[in-house]
């Protein structure tokens, strides 16, 4: 969804460019846990930046330092060049949008809208104005009058967003802003979040645990584990070139095997695995002969090879057990060999019964050299 | 299924009935038949007889039968200025009382309500502690306290604070000590079942909206706990308006309450109708603040208590 125009200027490859957002060797430590663990992040002016990672990784306890609801053990959080990490959650220029959305139940969601402006002390007009501005955005004029346990779980959604937004923010938080919605829903919604970003300016980092998620909304995800950031890079980069086997296996379907560089020729490496062949991946790493790596393959980059040769360059055969229809793709689990699968997308030009390949078959599969990842962590 | 026979829809409705009729029935043996007594009561006259008033009914010779309703007791408790003042007297305590456990309660059951899981039980425990001993004992303690010579005076006078007793007890104060201490509790359960319920999240989203705490705390916790300090204050208020236990043995004569009044006339002058006709009027005077309690409830959607 991101302009490919844009490209060209990105901010995180300008080393000029000075951060929004900087979060430098922050930890926080709960009791005995580290929610999160010696992270440094730098986030740019108009980014829409994911935090992605399994439940408890500490996305959230990131987010809320940001806010100001959590203080850092140590480590120090700029903004804007200014060093926010003493600064308490309300006078921080900064606005969060809440997992829970955290709609204030007694009051109406004009009410709700109004709550941050009145505690800046705007005029009365203006206020009236700002929310009328607020509720057309976001399509819920009608429900001004509403309090939030008349809403459903989408127009609460709006609501929430409507308060965040109110105060104009530089920096918009959000905790897993669409999770309480729908699979449908949730796709209008992240459209519908996209656009707000582009059309508002705004620095907006989201945390969310859904891959997909982050992947069609972020101009850059950070994917975390156990408090620590592994990667952080552009939706693609991150599905392409993933640098570690966390990230690879976390985001989307991957095929990994292990193994041990055998032979390097030119930019290539020769990997012997469990195969029982050795496998030649493109690899920019100079690895040293005997490094233990695993190479990771995407289902859809293998394809079906018409000239299997025992020898031939990343081939392998074997025998379909298990094949997943999901309509546009199918995935076919094929056994190569005792005690490994890998998997295969192949598009379904023709429909399902009229396909070749059933279960019980012997197939031979292919990849490029440069369709896949040569990870040593 | 196709068999949903007139014995089963019979079966239904007469589980039914007693579904919603057992309320009924509770309410109506145990408060309205009461009721119904004690209003008999107060219509009839002090006689010197077993129990001590006359029958509202009996017949006279021709075959009809008189009902004579006398209303003399009304017109003398709400003519005389002694019940008045007392009536008075009794909503005043009442109110000083409420607003003193709100005052006090509040803190706590917010500071229990926010306090962490294991610490939370016992201190939960340790307010429902004193019901285990008699109410009876826990008043008579204050006494032990509250003396010239007590336990209060004497560590004054220890202090260097004051050099003679101070006469608290047979005092209105020592009334209203007595009763914030015994009705604390009362106000604080209610107050603390609402606050844990409390989405602190809530408090999080106001500061991130730039609100101070304290400012966050009148706009979002004191109106959402409304339910809870309104439930609280009619557990406190009601029963401390009738309250007779407490200035019977703390208060003094200058202290009149409505429920000491009750007793006099009751057991002393053996007045049962004038009893009676106070207990009326007493019940009057409560049904309306719980009239206004209903009122607030359902203006708030009234789910929350
Ligand atoms: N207030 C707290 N006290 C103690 N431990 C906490 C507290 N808040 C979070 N933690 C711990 O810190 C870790 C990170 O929590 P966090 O809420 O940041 O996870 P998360 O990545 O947001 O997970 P999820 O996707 O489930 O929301 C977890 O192990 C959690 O148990
Ligand atoms: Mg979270």
């Amino acid at each position: 969804m991101t302009n490919p125009e844009r490209r060209t200027l990105e901010p995180w490859q300008d080393p000029k460019a000075a951060p929004y957002v900087r979060i430098d060797h922050v930890t926080k430590k709960f009791d005995d846990v580290y929610a999160v663990d010696d992270v440094s992040l730098d986030i740019f002016q108009g980014e829409f930046f994911s935090l992605l990672g399994s439940s408890g990784c500490g996305k959230s306890t990131l987010l809320r330092m940001l806010a100001g609801l959590e203080r850092p053990t140590t480590g120090r959080i700029y903004i804007d060049g200014a060093d926010v990490t003493d600064l308490p959650a309300y006078s921080r220029p900064v606005n969060m949008m809440f997992q829970s959305y955290a709609l204030f139940p007694h009051m109406t969601v004009e009410q709700n809208v109004e709550f941050g402006l009145k505690q800046d002390r705007m005029p009365r007009k203006e206020r009236a104005e700002r929310v009328g501005e607020m509720l057309g955005l976001l399509q819920i004029g009608e429900l001004r009058k509403r309090k939030p346990d008349q809403l459903s779980g989408g127009q609460r959604q709006r609501a929430a967003l409507a308060r965040t937004l109110a105060k104009h923010p530089k920096l918009l938080l959000l905790d897993e802003p669409l999770g309480a919605l729908d699979k449908r829903l949730r796709e209008s919604a992240q459209f519908e979040l996209v656009n707000l970003q582009e059309r508002l300016g705004i620095t907006f980092v989201t945390v969310t645990h859904d891959q997909e998620e982050a992947m069609t909304m972020s101009t850059r995800i950070a994917v975390m584990n156990a408090g620590q950031i592994l990667q952080v890079d552009t939706p693609t980069t991150i599905y392409e070139y993933p640098e570690y086997r966390f990230v690879a296996d976390f985001i989307g379907l991957v095929n990994l095997f292990d193994g041990r560089v055998a032979e390097i020729q030119d930019d290539r490496v020769l990997v012997e695995t469990q195969l029982g062949r050795r496998l030649h991946m493109r690899c920019s790493h100079p690895h040293a002969i005997g490094t233990p790596v695993t190479v990771a393959i995407r289902p859809e980059k293998l394809q079906i090879c018409q000239t299997y040769r025992e020898d031939g360059v990343n081939q392998v055969k074997g025998v379909v057990e298990d094949i997943a229809y999901l309509g546009d793709v199918s995935i076919y689990r094929v056994r190569v060999s005792p005690e490994l699968l890998v998997e295969m997308t192949l598009t379904n030009i023709q429909p399902r019964t009229e396909q070749a390949l059933t279960w019980g078959q012997e197939v031979a599969m292919e990849w490029s050299p440069t369709s896949g990842v040569v990870l040593t962590e | 299924m196709v068999f949903m026979t007139k014995h089963h829809l019979h079966d239904r409705h007469l589980s039914r009935a007693l579904n919603i009729g057992t309320p009924y029935l509770w309410l109506g043996l145990f408060f309205l038949l009461p009721f119904a007594i004690v209003l008999h009561i107060s219509m009839a006259e002090t006689a010197l007889a077993q129990p001590p008033y006359t029958d509202l009914m009996s017949w006279v010779d021709d075959g009809v039968l008189q009902i004579k309703l006398n209303l003399q007791n009304f017109v003398t408790v709400f003519t005389d200025e002694l019940y008045l003042a007392a009536f008075l007297n009794s909503l005043w305590i009442a109110l000083v009382c409420t607003v003193l456990c709100l005052l006090i309660g509040y803190p706590m059951a917010y500071a229990i309500a926010t306090s962490p899981e294991r610490r939370r039980v016992i201190l939960l425990m340790l307010i429902i502690l004193p019901f285990w001993t008699s109410f009876l004992i826990r008043v008579y303690a204050w006494i032990g306290i509250l003396k010239p010579n007590g336990l209060l005076n004497n560590f004054l006078m220890w202090l260097g604070l004051i050099h003679e007793p101070l006469t608290i007890l047979h005092t209105q104060t020592a009334i209203y000590i007595g009763v914030v201490y015994s009705y604390l509790p009362f106000m604080i359960l209610p107050l603390f079942a609402n606050l844990t319920r409390l989405d602190f999240s809530l408090l999080e989203a106001a500061a991130d909206l730039g609100c101070r705490p304290f400012k966050a705390f009148l706009k979002v916790t004191l109106p959402l706990s409304l339910p809870g300090i309104v439930a609280g204050s009619m557990l406190v208020f009601i029963p401390v308006v009738g309250e007779f236990v407490i200035p019977d043995l703390l208060g003094g004569p200058d202290s009149l309450m409505i429920g000491k009044m009750l007793w006099t006339e009751f057991f002393g002058n053996k007045d049962w109708p004038l009893a009676a006709a106070l207990a009326i009027c007493l019940l009057g005077l409560l049904v309306v603040p719980f009239v206004f309690m209903q009122r607030l409830e359902s203006r708030m959607g009234g789910d929350e208590l």
